[in-house]
């Protein structure tokens, strides 16, 4: 059973996805964060053996993101590519024809840490490199998630995680969405990628990613 | 020229054993073997004679002999740093004392990049390393001109390193040695084992069957004796939170008669409770008792092995840590708190004490509740009648494979058919299939078997059937991923502009607030931040009472001890109660009986009680906590098969629990299937599947196999884009690549290994043979009790949980007194 959560936040109706992102849809906008793109190519070319496979699912799963929501514009909160060792022909023909499919919309990479590493996109992939805090109505688009005042930080970078635990001791860890008044922190899109365990401030909330729901941790659950 | 060693021999005031001088002889004669005796026998100076001899037979004239010290003839490996310092030490003194123009040098991963460099110029005569060293150097393309002149590899401690992935690491070291000198010599050193055959042939390999080997027994017994400190009065009802102290007042009266005692206990955490309750009862010894375990600096350990030596501690509270080989002549006592788990251990930590070769082991056991007092009793048995426990060698471990096949990839290339023979012969290899080797060389060439999914991989290159590294940053990488064997996800502690302290379960970090106090190497600490993978601290004199546990640092109930707890249990069912520590359980021994029963060995007792928190069962296999683990899990898996509901599992060396929520309609036809040991490794693949077992167990295999590397403290960026946890990595490989043998591999060492499949085997298949007696008990018994306290440990915070478990001490000892 699918289940998206609809928070009210910054003055705006924001939707939360399973498949990572965040759908605004008065402004038809999807935000996702930290794909990292080509980061089983840098491993693979240090020696460590790592499935390609995954690239090609997150691509799919952004294509269906866009599809699904029919969004027009696409703003990627940093992270859209892993460094420099992974950048290789097959790779950006691979998002080449991707971003041909989604010709019409709108693209937008505002610069992560591994961005500046990894170097700029080609011209044709259409997606502007701006750096944050990149403004659009309330919300500041930026990569580290910093406090600006007067606006809503849009995030990433951080790949939080949440650790639920129950009585008899068995306990499930996964992906979330990290909000404070003031700052939400989106889960890291691409599947190849790791975690950061979160420690809950009074009011925060967390919304943990699921294969198919995001679900809301309560404040009892959250609290250890 | 055999005067000569014999000469210095005698100046020592030494008589040679007939094992030294049959090794001596066996080794002149061109032999390798084994050589097993008590520790301070002089085992050393038994492979060191050889040698030795050996040189002064090729150069019997003095005034011929060179001035420069001769080339490398001797590898002596150990499997502890700690050790090794000792070890040149006692290798130089003959050196010395004959003027022997030959030099002995350490080389281990703490020997300056400055010394090694100057090593790899020109060898020393002896080089004294560790597994992990040797391997390095096989990295270099020109170790095999160096080492030409090897005539002879001694092996000290294998039977720590027989049991383990570094074992096998020494064997692909070996196997690579003998391939350059087919007529090497190789000695193994070993404390007593039951399967002392295998560990010959583990060390040997496909060798024995062509070198002439034997295995040398030192057949003198060490007088040993082991005595109990009985308590006045004895807890009817033990609890894993006790760890002994409420015997601290007696402790310290023996620890005061003595010069110098080591307190041995289970558990690195044990070693910092005790510690910090003797520095509270004993102000005024400060520092005169000291601390010593695996996690702690090691510099703070060396500093306490100093003052071993020199006699100039009191007391050290310590754990396995201080089980090996080092000659601490001063210590004058042993003290063993808590359950001794096997017979060996026991051997070897009285061995501590009188380690001069006609001295008498000497060990005072210290129960932390009353069963233990049946297991001391047991343990002196055991002893007696010369049962001794085995080291399983560890089998075809792939993720080892594929680290030593890049190492012969880089240390001077390799060609297919030929390095698959060397590996083939190891006793860890032996059964190598042509898949699993096909295997290893395409993840190591390719990444793995599908070709076209991996166009950027770079590893190893193959060039026809040759095969070598030619990326300076693919060797470096792997050079830096040796020797990381042993590390679990620790993070090194350090106090803010000072000292690093030791290292800490990264879990146990996580789980801090900047502010919170906690006590490690026997300090006050209070948690300031983590910086780049260091947990950075301060010193504190607020007292805490927070801890860090260490996984993995509890050993399971060897089987020989088991088998003879289980013959004392059945003496004391016929009312045989022979000696003080069984004089001494008979009370609590009453009570069970009186409640439930005590089984005998050819009985298997279930008791289940009903309780407001729900019904619990009691399984009692004896079989050692991993087994237990297992089988919980199993009959967990087996009986929700049937009808789905949930469980919370415990187990102990003795048994395992079952809490569930309401009665299982089990009558003992039923309870036997759940035990059958048909469908085992099945059911456990299925249990595997749905539990983090095996997810964990990748951690280690990622790490070896080269996949994960782990950032050392400061190191540099460029490591950081290639950084992801194995659990990732088991995830990415789960769903893409499912026929990856790494995953099988951890699967199986999860079976094998953790959850100690063989020994649940033969416990299933003896309980077929077994009566099965189901027992409904009105209350916990003494042998449930344990359990159940585990049982709500993970319900409730930890004071609500003594407080609990003391109310329900008291009640069951008031019933026990009615009784």
């Amino acid at each position: 059973m699918r289940a998206d959560v609809t928070l009210e936040w910054g003055g705006e109706t924001l939707t939360l996805l399973p498949e990572r992102a965040v759908w605004w849809a008065a402004e038809k906008t999807l935000f996702i964060a930290d794909p990292h793109f080509g980061k089983a190519s840098v491993f693979r070319f240090a020696g460590i053996p790592v499935p390609e496979t995954s690239h090609d699912e997150d691509l799919e799963r952004l294509s269906h993101l866009l599809t699904m929501t029919g969004a027009q514009r696409l703003v990627i909160l940093g992270d859209f590519l892993h460094g420099k060792t992974g950048r290789n022909e097959a790779m950006f023909a691979t998002l080449a024809a991707w971003r041909q499919r989604h010709a019409e919309t709108e693209m937008v990479l505002v610069e992560g840490n591994h961005d500046r590493h990894a170097g700029a996109l080609p011209e044709d992939l259409r997606i502007p490199c701006v750096q944050g805090p990149w403004c659009l109505g309330p919300f500041h688009c930026r990569h580290e998630p910093q406090e600006d005042t007067d606006a809503h930080v849009l995030a990433g970078h951080i790949h939080p995680a949440f650790r639920l635990s129950d009585r008899m001791g068995a306990s499930l860890r996964a992906p979330c969405f990290h909000f404070s008044a003031r700052v939400g922190i989106l889960p890291a899109f691409g599947s190849f990628t790791g975690t950061h365990g979160m420690r809950l401030e009074p009011n925060d909330r967390v919304f943990l990613v699921g294969p198919d729901s995001v679900i809301e941790v309560s404040p009892t659950l959250a609290k250890r | 020229m055999k005067t000569l060693w014999s000469e210095w021999f005698r100046t020592k005031g030494w008589k040679p054993f007939p094992f030294q001088e049959e090794a001596w002889a066996a080794s002149l004669a061109g032999e390798s073997g084994l050589v097993h005796a008590p520790t301070g026998l002089g085992k050393t100076y038994a492979v060191w004679g050889g040698p030795v001899l050996e040189w002064l037979e090729e150069n019997p004239e003095r005034e011929t002999w060179p001035k420069k010290p001769e080339p490398l003839r001797v590898l002596w490996l150990t499997p502890l740093r700690a050790l090794a310092n000792d070890t040149v030490e006692s290798l130089r003194a003959p050196v010395v004392d004959l003027g022997l123009p030959w030099t002995v040098e350490l080389r281990t991963g703490d020997t300056s990049a400055a010394a090694r460099q100057k090593q790899r110029r020109r060898f020393p005569t002896a080089l004294v390393t560790t597994p992990e060293s040797l391997s390095l150097l096989l990295t270099h393309a020109d170790t095999r001109e160096k080492f030409a002149s090897l005539r002879c590899v001694i092996v000290d401690e294998w039977h720590e390193l027989v049991g383990s992935k570094r074992g096998v690491q020494t064997e692909l070291c070996l196997a690579r040695l003998r391939q350059w000198a087919p007529g090497l010599r190789v000695w193994g050193l070993s404390a007593t084992l039951g399967n002392l055959d295998e560990a010959l042939h583990v060390l040997l390999g496909g060798a024995i069957k062509t070198a002439k080997s034997r295995l040398i027994s030192a057949q003198v017994r060490k007088k040993f004796e082991l005595k109990t400190l009985i308590p006045r009065s004895m807890e009817r009802f033990p609890w894993s939170g006790h760890v002994g102290l409420r015997l601290l007042p007696e402790v310290i009266k023996r620890i005061e008669k003595c010069r110098t005692t080591l307190l041995f206990v289970n558990t690195r955490s044990q070693v910092e409770i005790w510690f910090q309750a003797l520095q509270r009862a004993r102000p005024d010894w400060g520092g005169d008792v000291a601390l010593h375990h695996g996690s702690v600096d090691r510099k703070q350990r060396e500093a306490v092995e100093e003052r071993l030596r020199a006699g100039t501690v009191k007391c050290v509270v310590c754990t396995g840590s201080l089980d090996l080989g080092v000659d601490f002549s001063p210590v004058e006592q042993v003290i063993q708190v808590g359950a001794p788990k096997g017979v060996a251990r026991m051997l070897q930590r009285a061995g501590r004490s009188g380690h001069q070769p006609r001295a008498v082991s000497r060990i005072f056991c210290v129960p932390a509740h009353a069963l233990e007092l049946v297991e001391f009793a047991a343990v002196r048995d055991a002893i007696t009648r010369g049962e001794m426990e085995a080291r399983e060698p560890v089998e075809r471990p792939l993720d080892l494979l594929v680290q030593h096949v890049v190492t012969l990839a880089l240390g001077g290339g390799f060609h297919e058919e030929q390095a698959r023979a060397e590996i083939r012969s190891t006793y860890a290899f032996r059964d190598l299939s042509d898949e699993e080797w096909r295997w290893v060389i395409d993840f190591v060439t390719r990444g793995g078997q599908s070709l076209k999914a991996y166009p950027q991989f770079r590893r190893v290159r193959q060039d026809g059937d040759f095969f070598s590294v030619d990326q300076p940053d693919i060797a470096r990488f792997h050079r830096m991923s040796i020797g990381t064997i042993t590390s679990d996800a620790m993070m090194s502690v350090r106090v803010v502009r000072g000292a690093y302290l030791g290292s800490i379960e990264e879990s146990f970090i996580a789980r801090l607030k900047a502010g919170d106090g906690f006590s490690f190497a026997g300090f006050q600490l209070e948690f300031v931040r983590v910086h780049e993978m260091t947990a950075m601290v301060r010193k504190s004199k607020k007292a805490a009472r927070l801890i860090p546990q260490w996984m993995g640092g509890k050993m399971p109930l060897s089987t020989q001890l088991a088998r003879s707890v289980r013959l004392k249990l059945a003496e004391a069912k016929r009312g045989v109660f022979d000696s003080p520590e069984m004089k001494a359980a008979e009370p609590v021994l009453k009570i069970q009986a009186a409640w439930s029963l005590i089984p005998e060995p050819d009985e298997l007792l279930i008791e289940w009680t009903e309780t407001r928190e729900g019904v619990l069962y009691f399984i009692y296999p004896f079989a050692g906590r991993l087994a237990h683990e297992g089988l919980a899990v199993l009959t967990a898996h087996r009986i929700g098969k049937v009808s789905p509901r949930s469980f919370a599992l415990t187990m102990n060396d003795y048994g395992f629990a079952l809490a569930t929520a309401t009665p299982l309609e089990l009558d003992e036809a039923a309870w036997r299937e759940m035990l059958s040991p048909a469908m085992l490794v099945e059911d456990i693949l299925e249990c595997l599947n749905s539990t983090e077992l095996a997810r964990r167990k990748f951690r280690e295999i990622a790490r070896i196999a080269g996949l994960v590397f782990q950032g050392y403290p400061g190191s540099a960026k460029s490591t950081r884009q290639v950084q992801a946890s194995s659990g990732l990595f088991y995830d990415m490989f789960a769903q893409y690549e499912p026929d990856n043998r790494l995953l099988d591999q951890a699967r199986r060492e999860v079976i094998e290994r953790q959850l100690e499949v063989r020994r649940l085997q033969e416990t299933l298949m003896q309980a077929q043979n077994m009566k099965l007696i189901l027992r409904r008990t009105e209350r916990l018994t003494p042998l449930s009790f344990p359990l159940w306290a585990m049982w709500v440990q993970g319900q409730v915070s930890t004071e609500k949980w003594a407080d609990k478990v003391r109310r329900m001490s008291e009640q069951l000892e008031a019933e026990a007194l009615k009784a």
